[in-house]
């Protein structure tokens, strides 16, 4: 694990607004990388990968049939999920997926 | 991880009960298949009722036993299934028990499965029952949920079916009428085989649904693999940017916000009219350095870039390092560029979005591009051909087609550059003051061009005077500096000069401010660069402002506004002046974060209502001035008087003029 790499995720889970965040490698199924914040421990943390996995499934197969067989169509890039208690902010890329939870004052 | 392995050996237990029942499916219905071909008495059956009995109870106390220690998700709804079919299961048994012996018997060849014999249609009642009870067994291993639904809908339809076809089947068999016995178990079966139908299709359906939870259940990576996959430099590069994105958007504006619902009133660090709009710091990166230059990007208004020297404490730093910040993203800078050097001067490309060019303290001329990493992507040689002093002031000058990068320093070179060519310079300069007394050499602190001016150019030097120099030989002078003009009024280097911006109805282009480590700020008029002296001529400033305690470090015009500019000083204010309201006092004097000297200021590009200030303590202070950098339509005029007043009255202001000196040293 690169210092750099280190480095940037403490800044953004110590972050004064910011939950936890997980990060996820995709693929059938998605594994969790790595997490922090007690939101995301345990098995609520597994239930999170889940639910957060299907999300992105849902919108990006929600896109693709939109988009038709157009070339490359549309690749979901940030999702932003408003609730009444936190924010839930999901991007994804080709390969891995980052997920913070955050609470905006 | 237990309850997951536990799963595991339940999914695999259902599994191997799908299998068996699959199979005694399989050999059902082919013994279906036998029976309807041929039609033999009941007799065939031998009644094994010991064995059934044995078959039933073993199976029963199987169904049961899944269902008590099923414990986990998917089986807890199981749970409740079992208990609730179990008290249905056993009553069905026995009631059907003693209706009928046929029934269990060939219940038992069924399962079996080594009789095939066929069943007479009085036996088909009792396939029905063996139907039902043989659901009772293959449900209740594992799909507890279906089995509770066929459970009862057989219940009900069987036993309408039983009493029927007891009562017609025996008929049946007293009258050898093989259309009317067919047809009925014909009715019959169909029956049976949709009802077994559905029932195989839920089975499937289960079994599938079983894998997918399988599959789809989150593993945990074993930690080899998660050292491989932390290594993956793409890993990086992905946090790095989703990083980025997340601190832009907890910025952002809150769109749910419902303005009915009252909040305590924050309290508004307002510092008068000019607001400081944020502070950029990075522990990482700009701890205990000091701020050397600062720039706005013209491309993206929110884009601001500052260079930075040597961290003095951490001798594995980078020496010089540059970080662009936005705005939108105060935690951290949105690039960061590494030099081997301090790096004293940055300038963004006005006509490349990507490209950042900075002169260092070796001499280097460095360029960075944002799509790359840390390192310059070019930079000039460290040889006699380039600058081997420190480069403290650069200017791109020219047109999108033809541009050239200027850059001075201290020891009075002057080189031209092409972007893409920092192998060498296009040209060099030297500017040697011949006619010093001391020596020829020309200390540059700080040059500027004049807007729309590509050949002519004003350097200040660190004895305080400023001088016009040439780039090229043109009608009437030669390349090279004119010592002849000299701009003398300054009582220490000069650190700051600026030309008035070409914006506006009246042109200043003339006018331009320097500041100085004495304390003062200058405005003067240039003299025509037509008719060049050729005996020393000193030319004193139109006007000096003096209200300043410590040196001060830079001044700039404002781009719109003409009548304004800003100044910062070394006790850490800033300093907005509007000569139209006032030429003695600053119109705000604003106290910049701890008091330590401000190094730079620098208007953003766009309209001007902010201004970038760095700062000895590394931070990147960025205010906000509002609505006094928008000029009314009369400014531009008010200016022209206000100058004229100025040169008018130049003997009676506190213009520190060379003849002026004395007379007030004599007070």
């Amino acid at each position: 694990m690169t210092p750099e790499l280190e480095q940037t995720l403490a800044l953004l889970s110590s972050h004064r607004s910011v939950l936890g965040y997980m990060l996820l490698s995709r693929g059938h199924p998605v594994s969790i990388i790595r997490h922090t914040g007690g939101v995301f421990d345990g098995e609520h943390g597994k239930k999170y990968a889940g639910v957060i996995a299907r999300i992105v499934e849902t919108v990006q197969s929600g896109l693709e049939e939109i988009n038709g067989n157009e070339n490359e169509g549309d690749d979901v890039k940030f999702l932003r999920i408003r609730t009444k208690r936190h924010e839930l902010m999901i991007s994804p890329d080709g390969r891995y997926l980052l997920a913070v939870l955050h609470e905006p004052s | 991880m237990s309850s997951t392995a536990e799963r595991r050996q339940q999914i695999e237990a259902k599994r191997a009960k799908l299998a068996e029942l699959r199979k005694a499916r399989a050999d059902r219905q082919k013994s279906d298949s036998d029976r309807k071909s041929s039609e033999t008495s009941a007799g065939s059956f031998t009644p094994r009722n010991n064995d059934v009995d044995d078959l039933l109870s073993s199976i029963l106390r199987e169904s049961r036993g899944p269902g008590a220690t099923a414990g986990n998700g998917y089986l807890d709804s199981g749970e409740l299934t079992p208990s609730s079919s179990m008290p249905g299961t056993p009553s069905m048994g026995t009631s059907l028990l003693p209706s009928s012996l046929s029934g269990r018997a060939s219940r038992n060849s069924d399962f079996a499965s080594s009789i095939g014999t066929t069943l007479a249609p009085s036996i088909n009642s009792a396939t029905d029952n063996v139907m039902a009870r043989e659901m009772v067994p293959r449900f209740l291993p594992d799909l507890i949920d279906i089995e509770q639904e066929l459970f009862e809908l057989p219940t009900k339809k069987e036993r309408v079916i039983y009493n029927k076809e007891v009562q017609t089947m025996e008929i049946e068999v007293e009258t050898p009428n093989n259309e009317a016995e067919t047809l009925q178990r014909g009715v019959s079966e169909v029956d049976i085989e949709a009802l077994q139908a559905a029932r195989d299709r839920e089975l499937e359906e289960e079994s599938v649904q079983l894998d997918k939870e399988i599959e789809e259940e989150i593993r945990e990576i074993p930690p080899e693999e998660l050292a491989s996959i932390l290594a993956a430099p793409e890993l990086l590069e992905f946090v790095d940017s989703t990083t980025k994105m997340f601190y832009r958007a907890i910025h952002d504006y809150d769109p749910t916000r419902d303005y009915r619902v009252g909040t305590e009133a924050g309290s508004d660090e307002s510092e008068g009219r000019v607001k400081r709009v944020c502070e950029f710091f990075d522990e990482r990166y700009t701890k205990n350095r000091s701020i050397t230059d600062v720039d706005w990007s013209p491309q993206y208004p929110e884009l601001s870039v500052a260079s930075y020297n040597k961290n003095a404490a951490a001798l594995n730093e980078p020496d010089g390092i540059v970080a662009v910040w936005n705005l939108h993203l105060l935690e951290r800078p949105e690039f960061v560029f590494h030099s081997q050097s301090d790096v004293l001067s940055v300038t963004f490309s006005p006509f490349h979005s990507n490209l950042v060019f900075g002169g260092t303290y070796s001499g280097q001329i460095l360029l960075w591009d944002n799509r790359s990493k840390h390192l310059p992507v070019l930079k000039t040689p460290l040889s006699a051909s380039g600058h081997t002093h420190p480069v403290y002031s650069m200017q791109m000058v020219g047109t999108q087609n033809a541009h050239n990068l200027i850059t001075s320093s201290t020891d009075g070179t002057v080189c031209s550059w092409l972007v893409d060519m920092l192998a060498q310079p296009q040209e060099t300069q030297e500017l040697i003051h011949a006619g010093h007394n001391k020596t020829g050499e020309v200390a540059i602190t700080i040059m500027d061009f004049p807007d729309n001016e590509t050949t002519a150019f004003w350097v200040g030097t660190e004895e305080g005077n400023v001088y016009q120099a040439n780039r090229y030989d043109r009608a009437g002078a030669k390349a090279g500096l004119n010592q002849y003009d000299v701009y003398k009024a300054h009582a220490g280097p000069v650190m700051g000069l600026h030309f008035h911006p070409t914006s506006g109805s009246v042109d200043f282009s003339d006018l331009f401010l320097t500041s100085s480590v004495d304390w003062t700020v200058k405005l003067w008029r240039t003299k025509s660069l037509a008719k060049p002296s050729t005996t020393p001529h000193v030319i004193s400033p139109l006007y000096s402002f003096d209200e300043s305690d410590d040196p001060v470090y830079d001044v700039k015009w404002h781009p719109t506004h003409p009548a304004v500019f800003g100044a910062v000083d070394g006790s850490g204010k800033f300093d907005l002046w509007n000569l139209n309201m006032d030429t003695e006092v600053p119109v705000v004097q604003t106290s910049v974060g701890t008091g330590r000297a401000l190094n730079k200021l620098q208007w953003d590009k766009k309209d001007g209502r902010r201004a970038a200030i760095g700062g000895s303590d590394g931070k990147l202070y960025i205010y906000d001035i509002g609505d006094m950098a928008i000029p009314r339509e009369s400014e531009w005029s008010d200016l022209q008087k206000t100058v004229s007043g100025m040169v008018g009255g130049g003997a009676q202001t506190n213009g520190l003029v060379d003849g002026d000196v004395r007379s007030i040293a004599g007070r």
